[in-house]
């Protein structure tokens, strides 16, 4: 029976993932290696790109837009992680521990449903220096009108908030999703003994909530890398270089400009940046997938 | 394959073209074709929407399909349809960022349809021709003109007693800004209706900003720093057109921005952090802003008929070097790539033809390329009850223009340019230091 | 819990909180539609109060394309085709296809991966979970030339071709739940002759109606989002997505200002599916969280 069995699969089990591999071998292999060439290359998109060695690297490593546009990246991730994960944290923790209701739940998970673009756009409204309700309302309490997407030192922050109030609901229900995991009976032995909340979320929910609270906070992490919708519709880098995070900057650079080749030169670095990072999540989830289903 | 068979229609096109087909009227017209034609300006649309009514009549099996898209994102719009290959068959092109598709022969080459057709070049406004001119190419038919002037709110202007003759011989230098600067100040009004000249002014409550700024203006400066620049005597590149190396380090324009800069600290314009999504003849319309620099594409914005707010025209300030005005022209381009090249030139030789510059002139839209043409504008704008004199009396003062520059590299040089000075304006840096920053980059684009 | 049950005022700061939590999160949703309903012309003067002075239908009505160019203009439009109710059919269509085989391929390579036993398996796996680590826009580039010399550029297959036939997370989340599977009903199933087909179709696919209808959901919701990709190769009108299509109408902007409310009614349309997502499968998704742990 199992010698019939191993014959079998040897010649069905190709039919099962031939079309996933054709997927994998035409869309992600063959182009990461054509990046990689590209990338070797002074390539307009409009011409035949020629070989041009590590040409592309050097002039990246002593590109300052490029530096800036990593920089305006990473200022960006650490103030949208650490206000999104805080802002979950506490709304999942309040949620674990005052209510069960899928209505709220469903009513936080709306923002993420909605494409990028359209918040995008929402919000270029609602901040608008003239028009936008933020304002006004600032107008009300006698604050004068803030230009969120023209002043340099608000441009970033306004980018990061709007992802900020994106994001947050989402990534409060997978924490709370991982709060419920907690075995309940922890919980009522220690309000037995009398704890506080607050020692409870610090010595229960915290140190068993790690493990999702990890993978949650690197899954958004590398996400948050990726900006460029938001971007593209509020503030196109702009003013000046303050929002030019490093997709807009690649962007840029291949569509604009037509350097095709120091586009993939730049993706290259940030693959390997991130590459990192995604290391970090497979471990993860290996480590906690058998919570997982 | 499928860029081998578009090769060789394109090939065996253009060999019909060179070898001197004559009966240009059939050749080509193998079935219905529809171009595709970009234009940013939605206020032209309607002009040139006619146009091509007009041409769809004369020519049946030709339907144009016109694409507008602002400004702002017109040539990143374009470059990505481009690197697809699928941009427009015709569109609009700019004396600044057309060069780039030069070098990437993006742009057909139109001179061997000018020397067949024997359209005659002279017809149009001196100058505007060879912009799109380079080593005996050509890329475009000049299809319009234009000029700056001041624009302002004549209500506005009247409340604080100033006159409209005030304007018209305003001095300009960037030490103290000369009547101009009087005129700006006397402009500006507070929340308690205080001018800018009154001791007890409050320049951080205004009502009315004197002047309105424009900083998304790329590297030309046309809506405003550039005019002032080059009457300070500033020259943008070592030679134009087809300079290599930029001269945006000079002091005279660092001088300008600063006494701009010096605007927005003394009250008189806003802050650039603080602009808006409304453009300026939004603000000037909804009473935010008394006077600011007019393109005489703009001419029916401020004048329209239903327009609530009273608007007028005045010449630019002299500067150190006299009144100078950015003269630009647009040109129609034709892809290099296009599957109906005789189709697509049929259309551009129409609209830089009387027959349809005639129809724009006729709606007093712009002022059109062929000088006949333009006269008719003229009348058309005067039929209106609009004074728009000043335009052409600034394109017809000997010495008193100046062309945008044209180069290669005119996106990357827009963006460079445009984040140097709105540093500079920020507070980001001083503007010496900013302009000499980006001037390095721009220049390093050329080695 | 039950215990903690009383009106202490910490419980009560918490429900404040959470509430206003929940108003940030909605409120905007209704400045979006409270705008949509403001005439353009009312816009500098009636952007603050709380409904509109004179509500209206004409910017919904512009934005499906149902009034003529002049009238739109009237309107604060720039006078562009719209078809609104196009796009949001083109996302339907573009989300359905991707969800849907994208789903049923992975799947199949999940239970391959999984269940079955041949050589080069787990090579092959390591491979497929290891293009996780390349970030989109990575292949981006690579990607658009590719489709640009197939010819599919402005085409509904250049469109869902990097995505639809599968996605490492997919394969890799699916993968994992099979693994998960007790084999016991398998050992069963063979024993009465079912091959790997009916193992899947029958006995597999059966019992993984929870995870499919997760990694369906999640990949329609990111369809649902999708903006670079299809912005570069799907901008014609014929296919052109609701994202795509509201980036385009932003640049379609008049030469004064934005036309914002004719952005906000198109805004609301691009939502509506999205709500409707969320009132009929809400729980649904709101579970699905918990099995994804992420992405």
């Amino acid at each position: 029976m199992g010698q019939a069995r191993q014959r079998d699969d040897r010649r069905v089990a190709w039919w099962f993932v031939a079309p996933v591999l054709v997927g994998f071998a035409v869309f992600y292999a063959y182009p990461a290696v054509r990046g990689v060439w590209y990338s070797l290359t002074d390539y307009t998109m409009l011409g035949t790109p020629s070989f041009v060695g590590a040409e592309n690297y050097t002039d990246l490593l002593a590109d300052r837009q490029f530096w800036s546009s990593m920089l305006v990246t990473a200022y960006y991730v650490v103030l949208n992680i650490s206000s999104q994960t805080v802002l979950a944290l506490v709304v999942a923790a309040l949620m674990h521990r005052l209510t069960r209701s899928v209505v709220l739940r469903a009513a936080l998970l709306l923002p993420w449903l909605v494409p990028n673009v359209t918040i995008g756009l929402l919000w270029m409204w609602l901040l608008d220096t003239n028009l936008g309700l933020v304002n006004h309302l600032l107008h009300a309490v006698g604050l004068g009108p803030v230009g969120f997407f023209t002043d340099a030192h608000w441009a970033m922050p306004a980018v990061a908030g709007i992802n900020t109030w994106a994001y947050t609901g989402y990534t409060a229900l997978l924490l709370y999703a991982g709060m419920l995991q907690i075995p309940q009976h922890l919980y009522e032995s220690a309000s037995i003994d009398g704890a506080g909340e607050l020692r409870i979320f610090a010595r229960i929910t915290m140190p068993l909530l790690r493990p999702v609270l990890a993978l949650v906070l690197v899954v958004s992490l590398i996400g948050s890398f990726q900006i460029f919708d938001t971007v593209a519709v509020t503030t196109k880098g702009g003013p000046v270089s303050a929002t030019r995070v490093i997709y807009f900057f690649i962007y840029q650079q291949a569509f604009s400009y037509f350097h095709m080749g120091y586009a993939a030169a730049a993706a290259v670095f940030l693959a390997l940046v991130l590459g990192v990072f995604t290391f970090v999540q497979l471990r993860l989830l290996r480590a906690s997938s058998s919570d997982l289903a | 394959m499928n860029r081998i068979t578009l090769g060789a229609a394109a090939l065996a096109l253009s060999l019909t073209a060179l070898t001197g087909c004559t009966s240009s009227d059939d050749s080509g017209s193998g079935g219905a074709v529809t171009l595709e034609y970009w234009l940013w300006d939605d206020n032209q649309k309607a002009s040139y929407q006619a146009c091509a009514d007009a041409f769809h009549t004369a020519n049946p099996d030709i339907t144009v399909k016109i694409t507008q898209t602002a400004w702002a994102q017109y040539w990143q719009n374009l470059t990505t349809q481009l690197a697809a290959g699928d941009a427009p068959d015709v569109w609009t092109d700019q004396a600044s960022y057309y060069p780039q598709f030069v070098t990437s022969n993006q742009i057909l080459d139109i001179q061997p349809f000018v020397d067949r057709d024997k359209v005659d070049l002279s017809q149009y406004q001196a100058g505007l021709a060879d912009l799109y001119a380079k080593d005996g190419k050509r890329y475009g038919l000049p299809k319009d003109w234009d000029t700056m002037a001041l624009v302002y709110n004549t209500t506005q202007l009247k409340a604080q007693g100033i006159a409209p003759a005030e304007l018209e011989n305003l001095t300009w230098n960037p030490s103290d800004g000369g009547t101009f600067e009087q005129l700006i100040a006397k402009a500006t009004v507070d929340e308690k209706g205080r001018n800018g000249l009154d001791p007890s002014f409050d320049k951080s409550k205004i009502k009315t900003y004197g002047f309105l700024p424009e900083w998304a203006d790329g590297s030309q400066g046309q809506n405003g720093w550039g005019n002032l620049a080059v009457s300070n005597g500033f020259e943008f590149l070592d030679k134009n057109p087809w300079g290599t190396r930029y001269k945006y380090d000079d002091p005279k324009l660092a001088a300008t921005i600063d006494w701009f800069k010096s605007l927005i600290a003394k009250g008189y314009a806003p802050p650039l952090d603080k602009a808006s999504t409304l453009s300026r003849d939004a603000l000037l319309s909804a009473g935010k802003g008394a006077i600011t620099f007019a393109g005489s594409w703009m001419i029916n914005s401020y004048l329209a008929a239903d327009a609530k707010v009273k608007f007028a025209f005045a010449p630019l300030p002299t500067g150190p070097q006299g009144r100078k005005t950015a003269i630009n022209g647009l040109s129609d381009a034709i892809n290099a790539g296009t599957e109906h090249q005789e189709q697509a030139w049929k259309w551009v030789k129409f609209l830089g033809s009387a027959d349809c510059q005639n129809i724009v002139g006729g709606n007093g839209v712009v002022f059109p390329a062929i000088t006949a043409a333009g006269d008719k504008a003229l009348a058309a704008h005067k039929a209106k009850g609009q004074n728009v004199q000043v335009f052409v009396d600034e394109a017809k003062a000997p010495g008193g223009t100046f062309f945008l520059p044209v180069s290669e590299h005119g996106n990357e040089i827009s963006q460079l340019v445009q984040d140097g000075i709105q540093s500079a304006v920020l507070g980001q840096s001083d503007s010496a230091t900013a302009l000499k920053k980006a001037n390095d980059q721009v220049n390093a684009l050329f080695k | 819990m039950r215990s903690s049950n009383r009106r202490t005022p910490g419980r009560v700061l918490a429900w404040v909180f959470l509430a206003v939590f929940l108003l940030a999160t909605i409120f905007p949703f209704y400045w979006m539609i409270r705008t949509a309903l403001t005439p353009a012309a009312d816009l500098y003067n009636d952007s603050s109060s709380l409904l509109p002075h004179q509500p209206t239908l004409i910017n919904f009505a512009r934005v499906l394309g149902l009034t003529t160019e002049a009238e739109a203009r009237a309107a604060g439009g720039s006078g562009a085709h719209l078809d609104f109710g196009r796009y949001l059919l083109n996302s339907v269509i573009y989300c359905g296809l991707i969800a849907g085989v994208q789903t049923l391929l992975c799947s199949m390579a999940g239970y391959a991966f999984a269940r079955l036993r041949f050589p080069g398996r787990d090579l092959a796996f390591t491979l497929l979970v290891s293009a996780l680590m390349v970030p989109p826009i990575f292949t981006l580039l690579p990607n658009f030339i590719l489709v640009k010399q197939l010819g599919w550029i402005n085409t509904m297959a250049g469109m869902v071709a990097p995505t639809i036939l599968m996605t490492p997370f997919a394969v890799f989340f699916l993968r994992q739940f099979f693994l998960s599977l007790p084999r016991e009903v398998e050992e069963a199933a063979i024993l009465d002759g079912v091959g790997p087909w009916g193992m899947f179709w029958r006995v597999a696919m059966p019992m993984s109606r929870g995870p499919l209808i997760t990694i369906g959901l999640t990949t329609t919701v990111w369809a649902w989002k999708d903006f670079l990709w299809p912005l570069l190769v799907g901008r014609g009108e014929e296919h052109r997505l609701v994202t795509v299509a509201l980036g385009v109408f932003l640049q379609q902007s008049p030469n004064t200002q934005p036309d914002w409310t004719g952005l906000m009614a198109a805004s609301t349309l691009s939502v509506l599916p999205v709500l409707l997502l969320l009132v009929f499968l809400g729980k649904r998704l709101v579970q699905s969280l918990s099995f994804t742990g992420g992405k």
